[in-house]
């Protein structure tokens, strides 16, 4: 059992070949959630690695919402939403970036690799600046690799 | 006369003068200096102050069993008077319900309403430097590469027992329910292990950010040694590089997180 355990971590940590990012988009639903809409009926291609999460409003995406995607196995989050002064409920994306600015530097501040936290503005227009930013997005987390197993940010199996 | 006697003297006139209903101080227990609530001017000589007291007794402030005895004295350093500046912005405590006997490092300042409190920080403790170990001893841990700031930070939230000790001390955490404590759904794992450590400590120093005033109660009250005033302290520099902001020092400034400025900084935003 524990040899099986000790396998299977040296498997997910040492794959870098084959490696697929999960990487978690948690993006309001009025700019960036129309922005990856325009995106698909344009039938542009981008990195299937995301897993998109809609929520009304980038105020409404607690920091909470962060940790438990890495908790729960995402090797990276993005986070999306209006361009300042575009917001549907007009403050929300202000409010949310100073949560964001202090957020990220305590992420970063305790082991999680700035590269694993992004952070955009896309706008319902912006369906190429979406399908790029999935693709770079995706790729800057296969350079990191995955999220090691034993970040204290993860759940231990 | 000292100010262990000065604290006396003015804690046995506010309260014969009815002027607070009670007065929080320190006793020294053990060595230790444990708070002490009084109601009555004839126990005054219970009270001490000395650097054992480490305790920010703003913390108390939010107490339902305290509000009820309004009005209020405590007995603050200089931290614990910001704190009490924090509390009046964030409308915890009613105006005029709190005195404060006023000490400093090495003096003590006397009776103060919140007002003189501001004008006190302002005009003496405006520029009180962080301690300057803990600053170096951040930086050097910023300097750091990612995974060993992931190992140090395991080994540190490891110890935690989930005790909320740390949350207990805090005048700043006076939520009636604590996000820890709520399971629909549960956000935080409660389990003193793993990510669920990892979880509160985030919580804890984030619900401060723009709030703290470094005064080191949450660290001192750990029972288990976690050097939680490193997340604290990074937390404030951010505030202050970024939103020029020195929590509890203006009376008149609105809380760091709950208001915006259009033309904040965004760089870190693609």
């Amino acid at each position: 059992m524990e040899q099986t355990k000790a396998n299977t971590k040296t498997t997910r940590d040492a794959s870098a070949e084959g490696f697929e990012p999960r990487i978690v988009a948690f993006v309001c639903n009025w700019c960036t959630y129309a922005g990856a809409d325009l995106a698909g009926t344009s039938r542009m291609q981008y990195a299937p690695n995301v897993r998109i999460i809609k929520l009304p409003c980038t105020g409404r995406i607690d920091p909470m919402f962060i940790l438990k995607a890495f908790e729960g196995g995402a090797d990276a989050v993005l986070v999306s939403g209006c361009h300042p002064g575009d917001c549907h409920y007009t403050s929300g994306n202000y409010h949310a970036r100073r949560r964001w600015a202090v957020f990220h530097k305590l992420l970063d501040f305790t082991g999680i690799d700035p590269g694993r936290l992004h952070f955009s503005w896309v706008s319902a227009a912006e369906g190429r600046k979406f399908a790029d930013l999935i693709n770079d997005v995706t790729e800057a987390v296969r350079g990191l690799g995955p999220f090691a197993s034993d970040n204290p940010a993860r759940r231990q199996a | 006369m000292n100010v262990t006697e000065a604290i006396r003297a003015d804690a046995a006139r506010l309260l014969t003068e009815g002027r607070a209903r009670m007065v929080i101080g320190y006793r020294l227990h053990h060595g230790r200096g444990v708070p002490v609530f009084l109601t009555a001017p004839e126990r005054v000589d219970s009270l001490y102050y000395g650097p054992q007291c480490t305790l920010n007794l703003a913390a108390y402030l939010s107490r339902p069993e305290v509000r009820r005895s309004a009005p209020v004295a405590i007995v603050a350093a200089p931290a614990a008077l910001r704190s009490l500046v924090v509390l009046a912005a964030e409308s915890q405590v009613p105006e005029g319900s709190v005195l404060a006997l006023a000490v400093g490092p090495d003096e003590y300042h006397g009776v103060v309403d919140a007002a003189a409190a501001a004008e006190l920080l302002r005009t003496r403790y405006a520029c009180l430097e962080a301690d300057p170990d803990l600053s170096a001893r951040a930086a050097e841990l910023a300097a750091m590469s990612p995974r060993e700031r992931s190992a140090f930070w395991q080994e540190q939230f490891a110890r935690c027992t989930r005790c909320y000790a740390c949350r207990a001390a805090c005048p700043g955490c006076y939520c009636q329910r604590c996000v820890v404590e709520k399971n629909m759904p549960q956000w935080v794992s409660t389990a003193a292990r793993g990510h669920g450590n990892y979880a509160w400590h985030i919580l804890r120093a984030f619900h401060q950010a723009g709030r703290c005033v470094l005064c080191g109660a949450c660290e001192s009250a750990c029972p288990q040694g976690i050097e939680l005033m490193l997340l604290n302290i990074s937390i404030a520099q951010n505030v202050q590089e970024q939103f020029g902001a020195t929590p509890g020092l203006d009376p008149e400034a609105k809380p760091v997180m709950g208001t915006f400025r259009p033309d904040d900084k965004d760089e870190f935003i693609r």
